[in-house]
């Protein structure tokens, strides 16, 4: 190998060395910090999804401090296992991926349940979208929606996670007459193709089927998981 | 002295990297819907830039030519982890709202274009000038794009009411065509203003 050679190779590994371990530090140093925004992010999410108005006047978000206030006094978050049974196992990120266990947030009033809400997620055009449903006492009504994270095109499916979109799903029922109904978003607006409005269903977003049908069967298949627990509620 | 506050006023105007240039117009489109995001952006961008002109000048006597432009790809990319880290970790939300466009300062072409034309061949002084310099040229038309669209499409200037409430917000500023039209409208004045363009 020749003296220039030899420099340049020196020289590319010293660089290669220097950035990776820089780098290392700082992801591991930023790491608690980091896991501690993406849990506030999530707990963040279930308040909006049970209604709770988490923007001041000014349009910013409440403390950390607030949301683990409000979650510590009002929510209680148990884990129900693959068949709707509840279950004292501890929460393991990866079961709950692979809907094995389900978590179920109770959001209590004076020792009363008053909403309840789960995680729900599924597959949009490009990708995942994640977000919290949350459902009124009758285990059927839609109290407020939230899609917190996804990667849908801006301006077409990325409308998903904005207020226009998931204040529609308010009121809406997923339970009617004695079972799931499947849920629709309907391109070119529900009033267009059902003139006296529809209970399960919410306008689409134009430009973006994919993403709509996505999260109508999500949603939909996400409660009937759910709703086995519900069953036992209903038949107390 | 002249010759050094020229590296700095250059990029702002008669030099900007945005309207003269057009370089980096990728970020400028995509994160100037709101003030907040732009000014965020901005803030990356500068570090980003003043610091990898600073780091390359100082390595520059000892950067193999052959590798050159690796080497500061390596320098650039590791620079931009390291600020989307920082964001991640204390500003998350925003840091969702920039999504990709962060770790997109990689393959923005003013922070490569600047360690080419000027770091790898001037002082570090110089060169952390230059850095700064370009970016507040790129800051300023970003910030510039950011109010037009803000006011227009939603009434609001960082997220502070300035035109009337029942003024419904033009979408058409909101999406990306409204990018388009404001900086074209920026370069226009811009270069009748300065009179630097004429055809012949």
């Amino acid at each position: 190998m020749q003296q220039a050679d030899r420099q340049l190779v020196t020289f590319a590994l010293t660089i290669c060395l220097t950035c990776s371990i820089l780098l290392s530090a700082i992801a591991a140093g930023l790491r608690d910090r980091q896991e501690r925004e993406v849990e506030l992010d999530r707990k963040m999410n279930v308040l909006i999804a049970f209604g709770v108005d988490t923007r001041d006047e000014r349009g910013r978000r409440i403390s950390g401090e607030e949301v683990d206030a409000i979650f510590a006094s009002n929510i209680r978050e148990i884990i129900l296992d693959a068949d709707g049974n509840q279950t004292d196992e501890e929460p393991d990120p990866v079961a709950i991926r692979e809907r094995r266990q389900l978590p179920l947030y109770l959001w209590e009033e004076d020792g009363e349940v008053k909403r309840y809400a789960f995680p729900t997620s599924g597959q949009g055009l490009w990708s995942t979208i994640y977000g919290f449903l949350a459902l009124e006492r009758d285990l059927a009504t839609i109290a407020g929606i939230t899609f917190f994270r996804h990667g849908e095109t801006p301006g077409l499916g990325g409308e998903v996670d904005r207020d226009w979109f998931t204040d529609q799903f308010r009121g809406k029922k997923l339970f009617d007459d004695g079972e799931p109904v499947q849920f629709r978003v309907v391109q070119g607006g529900v009033s267009s193709r059902y003139p006296d409005g529809n209970p399960h269903a919410v306008d689409g977003i134009s430009g973006a089927t994919v993403t709509g049908v996505g999260v109508a069967r999500f949603i939909s298949e996400d409660f009937k998981r759910y709703n086995q627990f519900f069953e036992q509620i209903r038949g107390a | 002295m002249a010759a050094t506050k020229k590296i700095i006023t250059d990029p702002l105007s008669d030099n900007n990297p945005i309207t003269i240039q057009v370089l980096g117009i990728c970020s400028a489109l995509a994160v100037t819907v709101q003030m907040e995001t732009a000014f965020v952006m901005a803030c990356a961008l500068t570090a980003v830039l003043t610091s990898s002109n600073l780091i390359i000048s100082l390595l520059r006597n000892y950067i193999p030519s052959r590798i050159r432009m690796i080497v500061e790809v390596s320098v650039i990319a590791s620079l931009v982890v390291i600020v989307d880290q920082v964001l991640r970790a204390f500003l998350f939300e925003l840091s969702r709202q920039l999504s990709i466009f962060v770790g997109l300062i990689i393959t923005n072409c003013i922070v490569m274009g600047r360690a080419e034309a000027f770091a790898i061949q001037n002082p570090p002084g110089k060169s952390l000038l230059d850095g700064l310099g370009n970016s507040l040229g790129y800051s300023v038309i970003l910030l510039l794009v950011a109010s037009g669209r803000e006011i227009l499409g939603a009434g609001t200037w960082y997220g502070m009411r300035v035109l009337p409430e029942a003024y419904m917000g033009n979408g058409l500023a909101v999406l990306a065509p409204g990018a388009f039209l404001i900086l074209g409208i920026i370069i226009w004045v811009q270069r009748t203003v300065t009179n630097n363009f004429k055809d012949d």
